[in-house]
Parts: structure tokens; C-alpha cells; sequence
């Protein structure tokens, strides 16, 4: 056994990533999009009960899973699910990838911003910001670029393996905090200029006839879910780096709550902001996202107070901070899948480079086709939006299929444990000790200082699939409702392409099922780790073996040669 | 692959896996790169509009369908086909029936279904009642339609008196597809240049020029005149009224009761197309083709004998049929004699001096009084029995006759007596007129003449048609218009269209296109013609009688107050009129359909009430009446909002209009919240996450004190 496995040094280096790889975007400028389209406080109140009873559980069943699987998605589909279902793993990290496709080219534009920002092109009265952005949008070149600097820089920053990106997303999440910080500041000091501070004010009252309207529940559950990227397997890839003895209840709840601690700086941030000069706050927060991002928000933070150093630093500085938090997330998308192929044989550095080339390659539509003018002359990249219409949905089944694990590894748990005569039959067996097993054997190791209790079960077993279902429902009813000629298949934006695309994807990716268990899988395991993988449903799989051990039939990838890739 | 020496083979790996969707999701969308939606600048129609729009292509029917693609004529039996099939498709909306039922008429006569078959070919008139939820309201057993509603203004549009004019049913033809097109199909584009409703019929902004949107003037002059008419940019040119409002056109399907009739003279029709002048009718006999109907003028003299139709001697021309001022005394044509008709050898050629007999002179006794035809039907008590009308000279002696003037006088929803059909339409070829009454008399005017005018000449700008009295063209008797307006009152107008009787089939498209909007006019005309027409005279039309509604208060809190400003002359009924409105939330998703994305949501609509204070309009001051649209005010989005003024003579005018509606911003209203309540809201989210963060991270710390602590532990052991 390798004594310099790969993994994080110190706990809080596995807590920056994972941190790093839930801030994205979506904490930025989605949050306070969503609170102000769902009333103000009134969001924080479902956006809060949903971080404790979906979005921390999942993601302690992710670490908990990548804990003791030590693989990537797909080796933890095929020990925790069974050889069968790797697909489902594939399926996550396809649905990963495809959004960093179109992600890279996003990433892009908010250091594009950053470099505007910084530059002062952005300040100045006589700026349409709507003209800006037009112009960048429509010069494939500087999207192009911007698209490549951000992959490039990600695979610098992954080349090395995970005590890189622990080193990186320090420095990033510190930096990020910081700006964060300044540019509350700022916002807090233009908001309070008028004795009044409304955008706080706003985010913080609830209107609790307001509460009663489901469309805030299912907007703070899809929130959460999104902004926690729990569900996601993000966490199942970064616990393949966890030390041996890793507290993963601790870290599921210290990472979703420095998560919504972001969230709630960031929100009040750009609030306080547009409600400091903006006369119909609310209709420019519900805005589009691109729209208030790119065009509203620079608008705002050119008034800033201290000109001309307080709006340069406040644009820069939110631009930074929106480009630091992107960057992590593409950190951990690109080290989603590479963590894959590297699972499988293939070398850390063709791996990166082969995703990195794809990333860029396959980001190139998004970057500049179908760069449209929408009805108030703002330029929007069609194809990019097709793009995420299509995969962003795929992401909820991620979520399920990971729950789906957990069922399944309960029952056969249960079945084994009646024959060897250890489990009680019957139904009230199967509750007592099937439904609990893989709370028993992977959570409560004794490795955490909170013990999970039996709520954890009712969650995963219950809650989870009811959510699940409310929230499907409510997307495609929402879809079917508003959107028109949804079921045309050459819609672009119905619903009919995204069955078309999720049921090709899906069907190949089971058919290929059969391939993908034939290749060995290589677990990246700690010295003294207890990663006993005989109990669960892949257990038996004999390709399945330690890094730096021989796979049978494939002596040929020599020991040396799969421990030079892993090791590098 | 080659490693270490060995071949290794290769598998198919994920990375393949990876690409393979990718490129699927890299082709599919291709194929759907949305039609550019740029705003109409270009000089070809290819720039401004859908390749669709440009051939001519209807959207109710498969291109390659000839007949439902206005390329080709109907005949009686795929007319009556179509019609059939289109009362399947909409039977919400379509009632199908073929004459009448029959039974007790309102001159005592009592009738059968038979009564209204044509003596040859014995097929009633089939026709459409249209009107929506046609099979609720009440069922009238003589006239055999369902859908009657007294609150709805009913209008009858009759096609094919004269069998030659075939143009003349397919007219009515191509309104019946637009209605069942655009029932509920609201903001189709119709031109598919990525703008809705933008052009409707007639001339909206008052200069003068048809083509309001000007994408047809912005074309390069050689397009300008698509139809060859001579008139560039005009009536039945491409991109001339070529967007009209299908919201319009649904609120008044549910507003109206309309009787489509495309073919009267059915028998004649048959015979002229079987018979008399074989297709290419348009090339045989262009202006020439049979009239009337097929009455069996009797055997004597001459060659009838052996055949159903003498060509020389037999038929009734059904426009002089009507019983209004019948053939006498004013009579421009004799009325033929049965055995002293004057055979022609050119009538083919259109050459022909029998085709207008007016049918036979009555030989009864109406009124039992032992005088004979003694009060002609006149509107006057000719001999002063205290009876009008009673004992007439002739006329409705035909079944097609019979069945128009049945279906008048026994259509009654309202139960007072009166006709239902305010206003009626007529379509004839040719001459490119509109015709009003009166018919039957030289140098004399009817009550309403200043009235008639001012609808013919609404209807003479949407076609570029030219207005007149119906005797300035030819004096008539006993016609179609006449007998509505002498009769009944009804404003009835005689459409004469096209440039030929048997019009070339290539024709048919734009010629029935450049007369849809008539029948739409009369359509919404029919709830008042005549104080439509005083208004509209006084000038107290659509654009100045009300205050543009765009200038709200929206206030701090409560209803938001929408503010109509109704001329007096108005005589608005404050308890008949309302504002309909909604809320909707664009979305950037939404925006991309344009104003199609709200076809769904329904209106909903609240009183007025008048309010103390006078408001200016164009003529003067009015009256304002005030709408309270019950907003809430954490609502944000948009109001549409529309109003409806009927009234005290139940006139129904809408603003702004042709189905169209106002905007408004709405925004958030309310406080943005309380002090108190979210300081408490802060330190619930603050001791949840930020307390909870903490907890978390000295947990943290301390762990790895202890691991220190161990670690530490475990090297001094080691050293031990």
C-alpha cells in the first residue's frame, strides 16, 4: 500500500474543496435572484428547513459512500448499487461534465467582467452596460478566450492531483470571503445613505401569506439542492481524498452551512445594492440571470460611494469573487470526471488533458453559436441555454440514484444478513435493520462526533422521494404550463428534447453498462483505511481492487505503471 | 494500442462514451434554428415574411390540398364536405344544417323540410350557424339551429344568389376556415414575420393607407403588387390586412350569432357547373354562365320537353325574388310570362334578356277579401284595410327564398316579433362596388341613407371597392337588400366582387382574401348598425372617445383604479360596461414567443362605476367611469387590461380595440418589511447557520487537537 496515497492533508483542506466545489455561481446571483422573486425572508424559511432535511443528509450519504467506496462515481454506483447499475454513475459524471461544457464558457465571461471591471470600463455615466455585454457576447473571439483561460487555468490547478486543488481552493475561498466582505461593505454603506437599509430589510421579513404559496417551498428545496450541489456527486468524489478517520457528518453540516453563510453575505450583498439606487428593485432582481449579473449589477455598482475607487473596487472585487466561486465549481467538475478515468487505469495527466480538451472543444457551441438578440436587444447565447435546459433537469436524477443506492444496499443488506441468520425476517425485520443498515455500517462509524439518528432513515426513505417527486412534478408541470408547443420535439425549450436527449443518453449508458464492468476499477485507499467493501452489493466484483494491486486478466496494465498514475 | 510490448485491445472506454450525446446534442438542436425574427426591413417578401405567407399557403389545410388552398373551386358536395368536417373539428362553435325544418312560418303557411329544396336537384341550402357554445342556448324548432342567445346580435352572410358567381361562395367559404382557424388560435402570425396581430383590416390609424404595418410599402416596387390588380400595396395584396386579430375574431364568435350561407341558388350552381358551362368555365364563359335558379318555367313553347332545363325559358333570377317592392311597379325587368320567353342564341355568351325574371306573379287571394294582389309588400297599406303588406304581387316564390325569408322572420331569440338580423351581407360578382339600399328606385333615400353610406364607405376602403346606392348602379326589384331593409330594417349590403363571373381559378386566393374583412365589419357591426354609424359619423369613434388608458396612478396600496373617459354623447351604460384584465410574469423563455405566450390565460373582468367629475376628450368633456382591478400589492409583473362600453341602445365598443389590449407595469407595492420582524427573521438565519457553522468548525478544531493529541501520543511510543 502506497503510504503517499492521494488525499487531503488536514481536514479543512477537504472542507475548502468541498466548499469550493458547492459555491458556485448560483450563490451569487441566484440566491438573491430567488429571494427576491419569492418574498424577500419569506425564502429563507423554506431555503433553511430544506438545508437541514435534503440537502445536508445527501451529502452526508455522499461522503459517507465515497468514504468507503474510494472511487469515483462510477466505482461507487458499482460497489454501492452492483455491477449493473455502474451506469448510473456514468450517468453522473456525464451529467457533470456536460454542464462544464457550457460552464467554462459562463466562467468565462465573469473574468471577462473582472477584466472590464478592473480596467474601469464599466464605470463612467455615459455606459450602457447593455452594449457591453452585447459586444462581448457577439466577438467569438474574446468569448473563446476567456473560455480557454478559464480551462486552462482549472487543469493547472488539477494537474496535480488533489493536494493541489486543496492548496488552490484555500486560496480562492479566502480570497473570495474577502471580497465578499468589501463588497457588503460597500453595498450595506449605499443602501444606508438614505437612513434606511431595504435590502436588508426585504431579505429578512417574512410574509407568511406568502409562505403558504407551494412555489416558494419548491423554489427553496431547488435552491438548496442546486446551491449545495447536493445530490450531485461532487462529494462523492472529493471523500475518495478524505484520511481514514474523516468525521463526514461533521463535514456534510460544516460545508452546507459555509455554503448558506456565502449565500446570505452574497444575497444581502447585491440587495442591498439594487435596493440603494435601483427605483423597482424587485422587478430588476426577478430579471433574467444574464440580465442582472452583467447588465444590472454593474449598473448599481457604479454608484457606489468613495468614486472613483469605491465602484472600481466593488466591480472588480464582485467579479473577482464570482470568478473565484466559478473557477471551484470547475475545479471539482473537472475533477468529477477525471477522478473516473483515473479509477479506471487511465494516467492523472492524459486524463486531465483528454478532459480538458473535451471541456474546451465541446464548450466551443456554447461559447458562440446561436448568439441571439432577445426582444429588449440584449444579446443571449441560444445554444448554451438549450444546453443547460436540457442537462440542468438530468442533475435531479443524480440525486435519485444515489438514494436509490442506499435502498438498495438496506435491502440486500437485510436479505444476506436473514440468510446468515444475523437479520430478523419479515417485514418489522426489514425496518429494523435493513432500513437503518447503511446509517449502522457507514455513517455512525465512530469516526463522527454527531451520532445520525433514526431521522436520517426517515429521510432518505421517505421525505427524499416524496421531495423528489413534488419537485419533478413541479419543473415539468411548471414547463408544460408556460412554455409553448411543449411537446414539439423541435423545441428547442420543451420538454419532448429533453426526454429525447435523457432517453438516448440514458439507454446508451446502460448499454454500455456491460463494457464499463469489464474494465478493472483501481480504489484509492489510505493506509489502514477500513474500506471493507464485502457487504455491499458489488462486493464480489474481483476486478474491483486497491490501487497499486493486479486486476485478473489485465496484468498487462502493470503495477508500476497503474501506480505511476495514480501517484504522480 | 501497444504497452510494454504487449497489443492490448481496445475497449470501448467512457471517454467514447462521454462524446457519443455530446454529438447528439451538438446536431439535434441544429435542426431547429428558430426563423429569424427580425423586424421587417428587407425589399423581398423572403426578407419580411414566411415562405408560407408568400405562396399563398393557408394554414388551415396541407399545401398540396387545392380546393382548401383557395387554388381551385368548390362544388356543392366538397363544399358541403368541408363545411361537415369543419363542424367535426369545431362543433363548439359549428352547427352544420341543410334548410329548414319547417312547420308553421310566420304568414301561416305551414312548411317541411322539402319546402326549401331546389326543384331540380332537390338539395337544401346547406349552412352554418356559428356562435359560441352553439349547443347550449335555446333550440329553435322551426329554423332547427341550437346556440340562440338573446344577448347576441345576430348577422347573416348569404353567398351565391346567382349561380355564374362562384367567387361569391367562395368568399363566405374562406371566412368560415378563418373563423374555424382562429377560434381560441389566439395571436397567430398570420404573415409569419415574427409580429402578431399587426395588421388588421381596414385602415387603423386613419391615413389613408391600408397597409398599417408597412411591411408591403417597404417591399421593392415589382412586389408591391402581388394580386396584378394595378394597386400596389392594396386590398388583397401581399402583406396588405394580413395579421388580423384572432382575439378579435374569437370575441366575436362568442359574442355574435353569425348564419353563414356560402351557397343559395344550389341547383343553379350544380347546373352551371355541370352543365351549362363546363370547366375551364373561366375560360369558356368568363362573363357569360348560368343565373338563376332552375324553376320549371313550363313546357310551352319549345324545346323543353325532353329535358329538365330549358336553357331559353326556364329559372327565377332569386335577387329580384324578394317579396320588397316585387317587380311592380318599379320594375326595371318585366317579369317573364310562362310561354313568352325570349330565347337567345348568345346566352351562353351572357347575352340574354330573360335572366332576371323576377318568378310569377302570386294568383291568390292572400287576404281573403276577393281582390287579388291589392297591397303589394311596400311597407304601406296600400288599400287601406289597416293590414300592411298583406296581399302581395309575387316574389318569394322560390324555395331558396322561402328559406331566407323563413329563417328571418322565424329566428326570433328575443321573442319580440322583430328580425334578429340587424345587419346582412351579400356576396355578388363583379364590379368591385358595395351596394346599399335602396334598390328599387331611382333619385330616392332611404331613412338611414346617411347611416348606410358610412358603413358602405367603412367597407369600400377595406376593399378599395367603390360605394354607391344599389339603384345608381341599376335599378332592382325585389332583392336581397331591399327586402332585409324595407322589410325588416336590417342594414343590408350587396358585395359586389371580382372582375368576373367565372373568375380564373388563380384568382380565387386573393380576391376572397380582400373581401374576409367585410363580413367580420358586419359581424361586429350587428349588435347597432345604426348608432355604430351615428358615432362613427359624429366622430366619436374608437380613438377619441376614450382616453388613451395608459396614464394610471397606481396607488400605494389597494385596487388599482383604471379610468375610461366616455364622451356624454356616448350614453354609456355605466351597469353593461367593464374592464377585463390579468396579470401575467414575462419571462426572457416567453418573450421569445411573443404575445402568442398568453393565448392561455384567461380574463377576468370587474363593473365600472361612473365617478363625480368631468375628463377631455378629443370633442370635448365626458364622463369618467372607473374600474377597480382588484391587484395585490406584493404583485409584480405585468396588467393587460381591456375595456368593453356598451351602451344604453346596447352598441358594444372595445378598447383599444380589434382584440387588442394595454399594458402596465406592475410593481411591487407593499413595505419592503418591518424592522422588528426581521431582526428576528436575522438572528433565527444567523444562529442557524452562522452559530451553526461555528459549532461545527470548533468541533473541527478540537478533533484535531485530539488527533495532534494521539499522533503525538502514538510518536512518543514509538520513541519509547
Amino acid at each position: 500500500m502506497a503510504e503517499d496515497s492521494d488525499q487531503f492533508n488536514g481536514r479543512m483542506g477537504l472542507i475548502f474543496a468541498s466548499i469550493g466545489a458547492a459555491i458556485g455561481t448560483g450563490n451569487i446571483w441566484r440566491f438573491p435572484r430567488m429571494v427576491g422573486a419569492n418574498g424577500g425572508g419569506t425564502f429563507l424559511v423554506p431555503w433553511l428547513f430544506f438545508l437541514f432535511i435534503w440537502s445536508i443528509p445527501l451529502v452526508i450519504a455522499e461522503y459517507a459512500m465515497g468514504k468507503r467506496s474510494r472511487t469515483g462515481t462510477i466505482g461507487t454506483f458499482r460497489i454501492f448499487a452492483g455491477k449493473k447499475f455502474a451506469w448510473m454513475g456514468l450517468w453522473t459524471a456525464w451529467i457533470s461534465t456536460a454542464i462544464g461544457f457550457y460552464y467554462a464558457v459562463v466562467s468565462g465571461w465573469t473574468i471577462k467582467y473582472f477584466q472590464l471591471g478592473i480596467t474601469g470600463a464599466l464605470n463612467g455615466e455615459d455606459v450602457d452596460t447593455t452594449e457591453v455585454w452585447n459586444a462581448f457576447l457577439q466577438n467569438p473571439g474574446q468569448v473563446i478566450f476567456f473560455q480557454f483561460l478559464v480551462i486552462v487555468l482549472t487543469l493547472a490547478a488539477i494537474w496535480k492531483g488533489a493536494k493541489a486543488i486543496e492548496k488552490v481552493n484555500f486560496y480562492l475561498m479566502i480570497s473570495l470571503f474577502a471580497l465578499l466582505f468589501l463588497t457588503l461593505f460597500l453595498s450595506l454603506w449605499m443602501d444606508f445613505s438614505d437612513g434606511t437599509l431595504d435590502g436588508a430589510l426585504f431579505m429578512f421579513t417574512v410574509d407568511f401569506d406568502m409562505l403558504m404559496e407551494p412555489e416558494v417551498w419548491i423554489n427553496g428545496l431547488s435552491q438548496s439542492a442546486w446551491s449545495c450541489s447536493a445530490g450531485m456527486g461532487m462529494c462523492i468524489t472529493y471523500a475518495v481524498y478524505m484520511s481514514k478517520d474523516e468525521d463526514t457528518v461533521l463535514n456534510a453540516f460544516t460545508m452546507g452551512l459555509a455554503n448558506n453563510s456565502i449565500s446570505i453575505i452574497a444575497g444581502l450583498a447585491v440587495l442591498s445594492a439594487i435596493f440603494a439606487v435601483n427605483p423597482d428593485p424587485l422587478a430588476t432582481v426577478t430579471g433574467g440571470s444574464s440580465a442582472i449579473t452583467f447588465l444590472a449589477l454593474p449598473e448599481v455598482f457604479a454608484l457606489a460611494p468613495f468614486a472613483p475607487i469605491g465602484p472600481l473596487f466593488m466591480m472588480a472585487g464582485f467579479f473577482l469573487a464570482l470568478s473565484f466561486a466559478a473557477m471551484t465549481s470547475m475545479i471539482s467538475t473537472v475533477e468529477l470526471c477525471v477522478r473516473n478515468f483515473v479509477d479506471h487505469g487511465y494516467e492523472r495527466g492524459k486524463s486531465v488533458a483528454l478532459t480538458g480538451v473535451a471541456l474546451f472543444m465541446f464548450g466551443l457551441p456554447s461559447a458562440v453559436m446561436w448568439v441571439k438578440l432577445d426582444s429588449n436587444g440584449v444579446a443571449f447565447p441560444e445554444f448554451l441555454e438549450v444546453q443547460d435546459h436540457i442537462w440542468g433537469y438530468g442533475l435531479m436524477f443524480s440525486g435519485l440514484f444515489i438514494a436509490f443506492s442506499i435502498w438498495k444496499y438496506g435491502y440486500y443488506r437485510w436479505k444476506s444478513g436473514v440468510e446468515a441468520g444475523v437479520a430478523p425476517p419479515g417485514f418489522k425485520g426489514y425496518l429494523g435493520f435493513g432500513v437503518s443498515a447503511f446509517r449502522d455500517d457507514f455513517i455512525n462509524t465512530g469516526d463522527n462526533d454527531m451520532h445520525v439518528g433514526r431521522w436520517w432513515d426517515l429521510l432518505m426513505y421517505l421525505a427524499f422521494p416524496i421531495l423528489f417527486a413534488v419537485l419533478m412534478l413541479s419543473y415539468f408541470s411548471d414547463m408544460v404550463a408556460n412554455t409553448p408547443n411543449v411537446w414539439d420535439p423541435s423545441n428547442p425549450k420543451g420538454l419532448s428534447i429533453i426526454f429525447l436527449f435523457w432517453g438516448v443518453v440514458a439507454t446508451l449508458f446502460i448499454f454500455f453498462n456491460k463494457f464499463l464492468i469489464r474494465r478493472p476499477l483501481y480504489r484509492n485507499i489510505p493506509n489502514g483505511a477500513d474500506v471493507d467493501i464485502s457487504t455491499l452489493p458489488g462486493g464480489d466484483d474481483e476486478l474491483v481492487v486497491a490501487l497499486g494491486e493486479v486486476a485478473p486478466g489485465f496484468e498487462h496494465l502493470s503495477k508500476d505503471y497503474t501506480l505511476d498514475a495514480e501517484l504522480v | 494500442m501497444i504497452l510494454n510490448g504487449k497489443v492490448i485491445r481496445t475497449r470501448p472506454s467512457f471517454g467514447v462514451l462521454i462524446v457519443l450525446p455530446l454529438l447528439l446534442s451538438l446536431i439535434a438542436p441544429i435542426a431547429n434554428a428558430s426563423v429569424a425574427q427580425d423586424e421587417p426591413m428587407g425589399t423581398t417578401p423572403e426578407d419580411v415574411w414566411s415562405d408560407d405567407y408568400i405562396n399563398m399557403v393557408f394554414p388551415w389545410a396541407p399545401a398540396n390540398e387545392a380546393k382548401l388552398q383557395f387554388k381551385e373551386y368548390h362544388s356543392y358536395e366538397t363544399m358541403k364536405d368541408r363545411m361537415q368536417e369543419l363542424t367535426d373539428e369545431n362543433d363548439d362553435i359549428f352547427q352544420f344544417l341543410e334548410g329548414l325544418n319547417g312547420g308553421v312560418n310566420a304568414r301561416g303557411e305551414t312548411t317541411t323540410g322539402d319546402t326549401y329544396e331546389g326543384w331540380v336537384y332537390a338539395h337544401a341550402s346547406p349552412w352554418l350557424k356559428i356562435t359560441g357554445d352553439v349547443y347550449d342556448g335555446d333550440y329553435n324548432e322551426f329554423v332547427g339551429d341550437s346556440g340562440n342567445y338573446a344577448d347576441r346580435p345576430d348577422v347573416m352572410i348569404v353567398g351565391n344568389h346567382h349561380a355564374r358567381e362562384w367567387m361569391s361562395y367562395e368568399t363566405p367559404l374562406m371566412v368560415m376556415e378563418v373563423i374555424a382557424f382562429s377560434y381560441n388560435n389566439i395571436g397567430y402570425d398570420n404573415d409569419g414575420d415574427g409580429r402578431v396581430d399587426e395588421d388588421g383590416w381596414g385602415d387603423d390609424n386613419g391615413d389613408g393607407i391600408l397597409d398599417d404595418d408597412g411591411d408591403c410599402l417597404a417591399l421593392d416596387a415589382s412586389f408591391q403588387d402581388s394580386n396584378g390588380d394595378g394597386t400596389p400595396c392594396g386590398a388583397g395584396d401581399l402583406g396588405v390586412d394580413e395579421d388580423y386579430s384572432e382575439q378579435w375574431i374569437t370575441d366575436l364568435v362568442n359574442s355574435r350569432e353569425i348564419y353563414l350561407i356560402p351557397m343559395l341558388n344550389v341547383d343553379g350552381n350544380i347546373y352551371d357547373r355541370e352543365v351549362f358551362c363546363p370547366a375551364p368555365a373561366w375560360e369558356t364563359c368568363p362573363s357569360g354562365g348560368w343565373r338563376k335558379n332552375l324553376r320549371n318555367n313550363g313546357p310551352e313553347p319549345g324545346p323543353d320537353l325532353t329535358q329538365n332545363v330549358d336553357e331559353d325559358c326556364d329559372g327565377v333570377d332569386l335577387n329580384r325574388n324578394y317579396q320588397f317592392e316585387w317587380g311592380w311597379p318599379l320594375g326595371a325587368t318585366i317579369p317573364l310570362i310562362p310561354g313568352t320567353c325570349t330565347p337567345s342564341e348568345d346566352e351562353q355568351a351572357g347575352v340574354s334578356n330573360n335572366d332576371v325574371y323576377t318568378g310569377p306573379f302570386d294568383t291568390k287571394d292572400n287576404d281573403g277579401d276577393g281582390l287579388i294582389n291589392e297591397d303589394n309588400v311596400d311597407g304601406e297599406d296600400d288599400d287601406n284595410d289597416g293590414v300592411k303588406d298583406e296581399d302581395w304581387a309575387g316574389g318569394n316564390s322560390e324555395p331558396e327564398t322561402r328559406f331566407i325569408q323563413d329563417m328571418t322572420e322565424m329566428n326570433d331569440d328575443n321573442g319580440d316579433g322583430e328580425s334578429e338580423y340587424k345587419a346582412t351581407l351579400t356576396y355578388h360578382s363583379y364590379s368591385e362596388l358595395v351596394l346599399y339600399p335602396w334598390g328599387h328606385c331611382a333619385d330616392c333615400q332611404t331613412t338611414d341613407h346617411e347611416q348606410l353610406i358610412y358603413h358602405g364607405d367603412e367597407m369600400a376602403e377595406m376593399t378599395q371597392y367603390t360605394n354607391m346606392q344599389s339603384s345608381d348602379l341599376y335599378p332592382t326589384t325585389g332583392d336581397f337588400c331591399d327586402w332585409h331593409y324595407g322589410v325588416h330594417g336590417s342594414y343590408c349590403y350587396t358585395m359586389e366582387i371580382g372582375t368576373a363571373f367565372h373568375q380564373n381559378e388563380i384568382d380565387i386566393d386573393h380576391i376572397a382574401v380582400r373581401n374576409l374583412g367585410v363580413a367580420f365589419y358586419m359581424t361586429e357591426i350587428a349588435d347597432n348598425p345604426r348608432e355604430q354609424a351615428n358615432l362613427g359619423i359624429a366622430n366619436i369613434s374608437q380613438q377619441n372617445i376614450l382616453q388613451q388608458l395608459e396614464d394610471v396612478d397606481i396607488p400605494e396600496e389597494g385596487d388599482i383604479p383604471i379610468d375610461l373617459c366616455v364622451p356624454t354623447e356616448l350614453k354609456a351604460s355605466a351597469p353593461n360596461s367593464k374592464i377585463q384584465w390579468r396579470t401575467v410574469k414575462p419571462s426572457r423563455l416567453q418573450s421569445d414567443y411573443g404575445p402568442r405566450e398568453w393565448a392561455t390565460t384567461a380574463w377576468e373582468s370587474v363593473g365600472v362605476m361612473e365617478i363625480e367629475g368631468t375628463c377631455s376628450i378629443a370633442n370635448g368633456n365626458g364622463t369618467i367611469l372607473r374600474g377597480m382591478i382588484p391587484i395585490s400589492e406584493t404583485a409584480t409583473g405585468t396588467l393587460h387590461y381591456k375595456a368593453s362600453v356598451t351602451t344604453r341602445d346596447s352598441s358594444e365598443f372595445q378598447y383599444p380595440g380589434d382584440g387588442d389590449y394595454y399594458t402596465l407595469d406592475l410593481s411591487y407595492r407593499k413595505a419592503y418589511g418591518s424592522v422588528f420582524g426581521s431582526l428576528v427573521m436575522f438572528g433565527i438565519t444567523a444562529t442557524f447557520v452562522w452559530g451553526g457553522l461555528a459549532v461545527c468548525l470548533r468541533m473541527m478544531l478540537k478533533d484535531d487537537e485530539e488527533l495532534d493529541l494521539a499522533a503525538a501520543e502514538v510518536a512518543e511510543m514509538a520513541n519509547a
